[in-house]
């Protein structure tokens, strides 16, 4: 084996071994939650509650 | 780090900064939070009778509420504009669980309608608003698809009187086709209410050929009658164009009438329609004698005739949470 293939070796060895690592820590590692936290800032616009005796427009 | 949130079916994997498919729900710093909790976007007292719920405190007002997002993204989706909206996009009330159940009082409302939308989504504030709710003397009523994971469901349940669940189809292409989601867990959280005594009425929205075939119905029936029961309300409710179904015309009166039929023939006591006006498929019969019990006019009710939930000539007992 001359030098360029041996380090060839070294960095598809050690790229292969990287990416399985990434996918497979990709897959198991992620923390389960059932319950969500309350985030207390409301993303969109907060405005007053208005009339709220109006029958509702949406369905159900 | 990614998250994955196990509250329905469809276990989202969600990336740093991203929401799962709900939209609400979202990865913050690697932490699973919920950004409609306390904020619902639409809020209203609406008669009992528009979730719909035939059998459970007929002529009551209920405090209605929902936040944006759904675990599901129906085609036909009635609701889309809130359902299939970005919290960030939208508008919304500050209402925590304290207001809400003060809200119902000061409007007469006996019970809290967890609706519009999908509750499943705003769990926690579902859960929450519910314990508070009962432990002030107020119902708790839920208007769902039922997509959701058991352990959640059940948890839930224990602080629900009644819940009105979508049955969108007994077929499960129908599901993943029009509703990005799949049957048997819908089919799983039907049979986990029922057994768990809490109040179960199930619709079913009939669709020109997409679930209309005398065939469906009859199967949709049967399920319905041999898992949950043949006393449970079924409601078959007509299809309007909406959303990205524009392309089909609405359910006409004669397929809501005929999906009826079948579903009595099949033994089904107490079937309904809804959405389009009917001489008699908004009224409750006894299905001992036949007596007319509970007289409906769209979302009114306009004589009830029940005597302690019994029917008033035979005797015999009506299901139903009558007070």
């Amino acid at each position: 084996m001359t030098r360029r293939e041996f380090v060839q070796f070294v960095l598809k060895t050690a790229s292969a071994i990287a990416v399985g690592a990434y996918f497979i820590t990709d897959k198991v590692s992620p923390r389960r939650f059932i319950r969500a936290v309350r985030q207390k800032k409301y993303p969109g616009s907060v405005k007053q509650l208005s009339n709220i005796n109006t029958q509702g427009k949406w369905r159900g | 780090m990614k998250v994955q949130c196990r509250l329905c079916p469809k276990e989202c994997l969600i990336k740093p900064g991203q929401s799962g498919e709900c939209r609400v729900r979202i990865n913050i710093d690697g932490v699973l939070r919920t950004v409609v909790y306390s904020y619902p976007c639409s809020i209203h007292v609406d008669p009992i009778e528009k979730k719909p719920f035939f059998h459970f405190l007929p002529g009551t007002k209920t405090l209605s509420l929902a936040t944006v997002g759904c675990n599901l993204h129906c085609k036909n989706c009635q609701n889309w504009e809130i359902s299939q909206a970005n919290p960030e996009d939208s508008e919304a009330f500050f209402c925590p669980p304290e207001k809400l159940v003060e809200l119902a009082k000061t409007n007469q409302c006996t019970s809290l309608a967890y609706t519009y939308t999908d509750p499943v989504i705003y769990y926690e504030y579902t859960l929450d608003s519910s314990k508070l709710a009962r432990a002030t003397g107020i119902r708790n009523i839920l208007v769902t698809a039922g997509y959701i994971n058991k352990e959640p469901w059940k948890e839930l349940l224990q602080y629900i009187d009644a819940a009105r669940i979508d049955l969108k189809s007994i077929s499960d292409d129908f599901y993943r086709e029009v509703c990005s989601a799949t049957l048997k867990p819908v089919l799983d959280c039907l049979v986990l209410t029922k057994a768990s005594g809490v109040h179960l009425e199930v619709i079913n929205l009939v669709i020109p050929t997409l679930n209309d075939k005398p065939q469906q119905i009859r199967a949709l029936a049967q399920w319905v009658k041999v898992n949950l029961g043949s006393d449970t309300p079924l409601h078959f409710s007509q299809f309007y164009p909406q959303y990205k179904m524009q392309y089909l015309p609405p359910t006409s009166a004669e397929t809501l009438d005929t999906a009826r039929q079948i579903a009595m023939s099949e033994g089904m006591q107490y079937v309904y329609i809804g959405n389009i006006t009917s001489e008699t498929g908004q009224n409750t019969y006894c299905p001992g004698c036949k007596t007319l019990l509970i007289e409906r006019s769209g979302f009114t009710v306009l004589k009830n005739q029940l005597k302690n939930g019994n029917c008033p000539t035979c005797g015999q007992k009506i299901y139903g949470v009558w007070k």
